[in-house]
């Protein structure tokens, strides 16, 4: 298995100095009229042109410094939902913290910059030590690696002329499982006789092994009461160890790309999970990786996070299954 | 949109509608600026408030509809105005104001999005710089101060606006902006305070940035005088002369006038009106051309000995702000034979060079070409000679007065009869000075007008006897020309008030008529017959007390403001480094009465403090009573709780825990993670203690609060 090429986040810490700054629509009217009104006043040397024309450039001072305001000492944090799946709405949160004693931010604008997703949300005020997280809808077009570099948080206030942004460094990534689609109805081959079978030896299944005296302490589901009632003292009961059903979900991807690639790993992300809801243990064979026939919601989140990172491999080995295991091969 | 502001019910305003209102004032408040110029014309000071008041109340209805009509009246009211300004019957600048006027009242009736709201926003600014092109009223200034409070509040408040709807979707924001808890006036208020720094920093934008003017392009002129000096009078006028509170001249006096009196009662003289027209009296026509310098004083005035002089301070220099509308050109002098008239005013963007005009009379006239107010300074030599040197001039007079001397045919014999009783035997000026006398004490004045008369000169000395102050100076003309003696009507104003500004005020209700007579070899010389006290303006009630008090304000804007170039900021930036320089100086104690300033200044430093510090308990006991009110509602042990958890919260911050206001004890719980396990335990069992104790009614006894604290603070301690 190999992984697509990601590209690395920037060497140099953002510093939390920088600024970007830009015009709204209203803001280019806004600086042309204060040009325009700067030369007529010149021109004619009408003192109250120059009036308006300080009112104007105050104005443009004030939405700086306000501007600036509501940027300072705010600390962003992303908060990445734990999985992710192609076509499925998933939520992520941006939390926004204001530092700052007294002074409340006005007008914030959380979106993400720079990475492979972009998403935003709105603060309409932000009290001084006060933290809020917006979240914003996330529906993955891909599976994969989806990487986070930075976080920016950017004001308008107070008067909407100018955008003044500030980025944050928050690199993350995100892992997009294959899209959710029906199994193909595949049935497994060779080593088809494994499955749930009783050994000859004490454990956790459901048929009765051998019959003994309880101990004390013992659970009290282990009392075999028939054999009690005929006893007429406590009899335990030790249950046969069974072996479940073993499977290993195969995929050759070395000849595979594209669509086609894509629409083999969703089969068989689908057949893992059918195979683990149907009680399995369920392992994956991939080119050059692989997972050992196990449950469970980790060993799935292992197995989805491996189907969502495959990619062609032409070089790559070839699938290796496990012994005892019951083969899916999806192709 | 629109009818939202009267759909809405509950107290205060919804965000929209607070956005919507003021967008409106600002708009309003620079249409206010725009209109104070007076040139946009009855028609659009009619419309304008119609179409607002309209717009409140249907424009929702009328949104969106009928552009196509809308179009088409634009297209033809710019179309209009284009072929005005093109054939010069309009200025541009005007033609821009009035354009920007309908462009307003369309977008008012159109506000259905960001877009409208913004263009509504940025029209009113050309309103407002139109009003600024076209006045340089205090009104504008009024206009001004509105627009920038309401213009804060709608830039503000429609940036919010919009932020919200495309930050949370059209359903999203409908809660949001329909909330009365967004534009409360605790908002609008800082936001009123916002527009004071604005303020501030217009200011110093205003007075610091370098007054260099081109010239180019500058608006032309079209003043028209809309009343004034004219250059007739009717005697034959029905109704009450109204005593017109109106300033129609600012006058600084040098060297300043000696008397502490609030009426400086001087004349100031406009035109002499010579020719009788069996009704009043007109100017003549002929005789106006360029005067480059003036006549000289006769000979007669200039001293001879000692002690033929009444006054001692000769030359007078006025310096005379003539209030637009009200000079008509006319060139206004005190008392005194004029020697100079300058109007030069250097470096100004608004003077033009001005040329000097003399009459055969002698009245002075410039050309009226500028819109506002008109300043020169008049220099005069206010030497009379006295009365000795005035006898024995006899009778022979110059051609020039001839029609000075004029006397209708049909003179009534009694005018005659009165005229020989008073003059008979007399030197000319005797003669003159006791027929101002008869006049002075016998006849009563009156402003009331007596209405079409024959012959209103014998009605007002032989049958109604009182009059107003043209019919004085009338019959005193008339008498003496009767008695061969040359004497002409004079108009002007009569008065001088003093105002707070350091200026002396002529009002429109100073006009005033009163007598000049020809004495041979020293020229004509003014005598007046009206009453002295009931010369000039009468009333000093309140409306006039207003009318100075604004006329004083708007001085102070046109010095400080409307006039302020570039001689005014070299002056304004020079005084105030040698303030600086000085304060300096006194404070190292190295100036004059340097201990002295050091004792102001520690009690103005000591007066701060105090200030500061009356403020600051003043919010720390509102704090408290707050802090009380809440504690009221509590137990003790939630009490307790409570600060236990403030506790913690400030010593996890300071052990590097990321805890806010908002952050829950469950939330602080699970980040002290990172300041190891037995933080975390510990900071688990506090926040469950206060949990309990908080909101489950557990107790907290103090001792365990203060063990759970102290099992904290061991924790979280280093090592």
């Amino acid at each position: 298995m190999s992984t697509r090429a990601v590209p690395l986040p920037a060497a140099r810490p953002t510093p939390a100095w920088k600024r970007k700054l830009s015009f709204t629509r209203l803001g280019r009217w806004y600086t042309g009229l204060t040009i325009g009104i700067g030369l007529a006043a010149i021109n004619t040397g009408n003192n109250l042109l120059f009036l308006v024309l300080g009112l104007l450039l105050a104005s443009i001072v004030v939405s700086g410094i306000l501007s600036e305001q509501s940027l300072r000492s705010l600390d962003l944090e992303r908060r990445l939902p734990a999985a992710a799946t192609v076509d499925q709405p998933a939520l992520v949160g941006i939390l926004a913290r204001n530092r700052k004693k007294r002074a409340p931010s006005f007008s914030l604008e959380l979106r993400e910059k720079g990475g492979d997703v972009a998403g935003r949300g709105f603060l309409v005020v932000l009290a001084a030590g006060q933290s809020a997280e917006i979240a914003y809808r996330l529906i993955p077009r891909r599976r994969g690696r989806h990487r986070f570099v930075q976080l920016e948080v950017a004001t308008k206030a107070p008067f909407g002329l100018f955008e003044k942004s500030r980025p944050v460094d928050a690199p993350a990534e995100l892992i997009v499982f294959p899209r959710h689609v029906e199994a193909p109805l595949l049935v497994s081959r060779h080593l088809a006789r494994e499955g749930e079978r009783p050994q000859d030896r004490a454990g956790q299944g459901l048929e009765v092994h051998s019959l003994r005296d309880h101990r004390l302490g013992e659970d009290a589901r282990t009392i075999h009461w028939k054999s009690t009632a005929r006893a007429g003292k406590l009899i335990g009961v030790d249950r046969e160890q069974e072996l479940r059903r073993r499977v290993c979900v195969v995929l050759d991807h070395r000849t595979l790309s594209g669509p086609a690639l894509d629409a083999v790993v969703e089969q068989a992300a689908a057949l893992f999970e059918r195979e683990l809801d149907a009680g399995s243990e369920v392992g994956l064979a991939l080119c050059g990786a692989g997972l050992p026939p196990a449950s469970g919601e980790t060993h799935l989140h292992q197995a989805l996070t491996l189907l969502a990172l495959v990619e062609t491999a032409p070089r790559a080995a070839a699938p290796l299954p496990p012994q005892h295991a019951s083969l899916l091969v999806v192709s | 949109m629109t009818t939202a502001i009267f759909t809405s019910r509950g107290k205060g305003l919804t965000l929209m509608q607070a956005q919507q209102w003021a967008g409106s004032l600002a708009v309003v408040a620079a249409f206010g600026a725009c209109a104070a110029s007076g040139e946009l014309g009855p028609l659009l000071l009619l419309l304008f408030p119609l179409a607002l008041a309209f717009a409140f109340f249907f424009g929702a209805r009328f949104a969106g509809k009928a552009e196509w009509a809308w179009t088409l009246l634009l297209g033809l009211a710019l179309l209009f105005f284009g072929a005005q300004v093109l054939t010069g019957r309009l200025d541009i600048v005007l033609a821009a104001a009035r354009f920007s006027t309908l462009l307003c009242i369309h977008r008012l009736w159109h506000r259905q999005g960001e877009r409208d709201e913004m263009l509504l926003l940025l029209l009113s600014l050309l309103l407002l710089c139109a009003g600024a092109a076209l006045s340089a009223e205090l009104l504008f200034g009024a206009g001004f101060l509105a627009y920038s409070v309401a213009a804060t509040w709608a830039l503000a408040l429609t940036h919010l606006r919009f932020e919200i709807e495309a930050g949370r979707g059209p359903e999203g924001s409908a809660a949001l902006l329909q909330s009365r808890r967004l534009a409360t006036p605790a908002l609008l208020g800082a936001l009123a305070a916002l527009s004071l720094l604005g303020l501030v920093g217009s200011a110093v934008v205003f007075f610091t940035f370098p007054r260099v003017t081109i010239g180019g392009l500058r608006r032309a002129s079209t003043g028209k005088p809309v009343a004034g000096l004219g250059d007739q009078v009717d005697l034959r006028r029905h109704g009450t002369i109204a005593d017109d509170p109106r300033v129609v001249l600012r006058v600084r006096l040098n060297p300043p006038p000696k008397t502490t009196r609030v009426n400086l009662g001087l004349h100031w003289r406009a035109r002499a009106l010579p020719v009788w027209t069996g009704q009043g009296w007109r100017a003549q026509t002929a005789g106006l051309a360029p005067a480059v310098s003036l006549p000289p004083r006769p000979e007669l005035a200039k001293p001879s000995r000692a002690g033929t002089y009444r006054r001692l301070e000769s030359v007078v220099t006025a310096d005379i702000e003539a209030v637009a509308g009200y000079s008509d050109g006319v060139v206004l002098t005190p008392p005194g034979w004029p020697l100079r008239v300058d109007f030069s005013r250097p470096l100004s963007a608004r003077g033009t060079a001005q040329r000097l005009y003399r009459n055969s009379t002698g009245d002075l006239f410039y050309q009226p070409t500028e819109v506002g107010d008109l300043r020169y300074v008049v220099t005069v030599d206010q030497n009379e000679p006295a009365a000795e040197l005035l006898r024995g001039r006899g009778r022979d007079y110059p051609e020039s007065v001839k029609a000075d001397l004029e006397v209708p045919v049909e003179i009534d014999p009694r005018v005659k009869a009165l005229s020989d009783r008073l003059t008979r035997g007399r030197d000319p000026v005797d003669a003159a000075a006791e027929v101002e006398r008869y006049l002075s004490a016998t006849f009563q004045y009156t402003r009331e007008l007596a209405g079409e008369q024959e012959d209103p000169i014998a009605f007002f000395l032989f049958e109604r006897k009182r009059g107003h102050c043209e019919l004085f100076s009338s019959a005193m003309v008339m008498l003496l020309r009767a008695a061969g003696i040359p004497a002409r009507n004079v108009t002007g104003y009569f008065g001088g008030r003093r105002t707070d500004a350091g200026y002396f005020a002529v009002r429109a209700g100073d006009a005033h008529s009163w007598v000049e007579v020809y004495v041979p070899g020293a020229g004509f010389l003014p005598f007046d017959p009206t009453p002295p006290d009931d010369r000039g303006s009468q009333q000093e009630s309140l409306w006039p007390r207003l009318v100075l008090l604004w006329d004083s304000i708007q001085q102070r804007w046109r010095v400080f403001v409307v006039d302020y170039d570039l001689i005014s900021q070299a002056q304004l930036l020079k005084r105030a480094g040698a303030l600086f320089s000085e304060a300096g100086r006194r404070l190292s104690g190295k100036g004059s009465g340097g201990a002295a300033f050091q004792a102001a200044w520690a009690k103005a430093i000591g007066g701060a403090l105090g200030l500061a510090l009356v403020a600051f308990l003043l919010l720390r006991r509102r704090r408290g009573q707050r802090r009380r009110v809440r504690g009221q509602t509590l137990g003790a042990d939630k009490r307790r709780a409570l600060r236990l958890w403030r506790r913690a919260r400030a010593r996890l911050a300071r052990a590097g825990v990321v805890v806010g206001e908002a952050t829950t004890a469950r939330e602080a719980a699970a980040r002290s993670i990172v300041a190891g396990p037995a933080a975390h335990a510990a900071v688990e069992e506090l926040a469950s203690s206060y949990l309990a104790a908080r909101w489950g009614g557990a107790p907290l006894p103090s001792e365990w609060a203060r063990a759970l604290l102290r099992q904290l603070d061991s924790a979280l301690r280093p090592g």
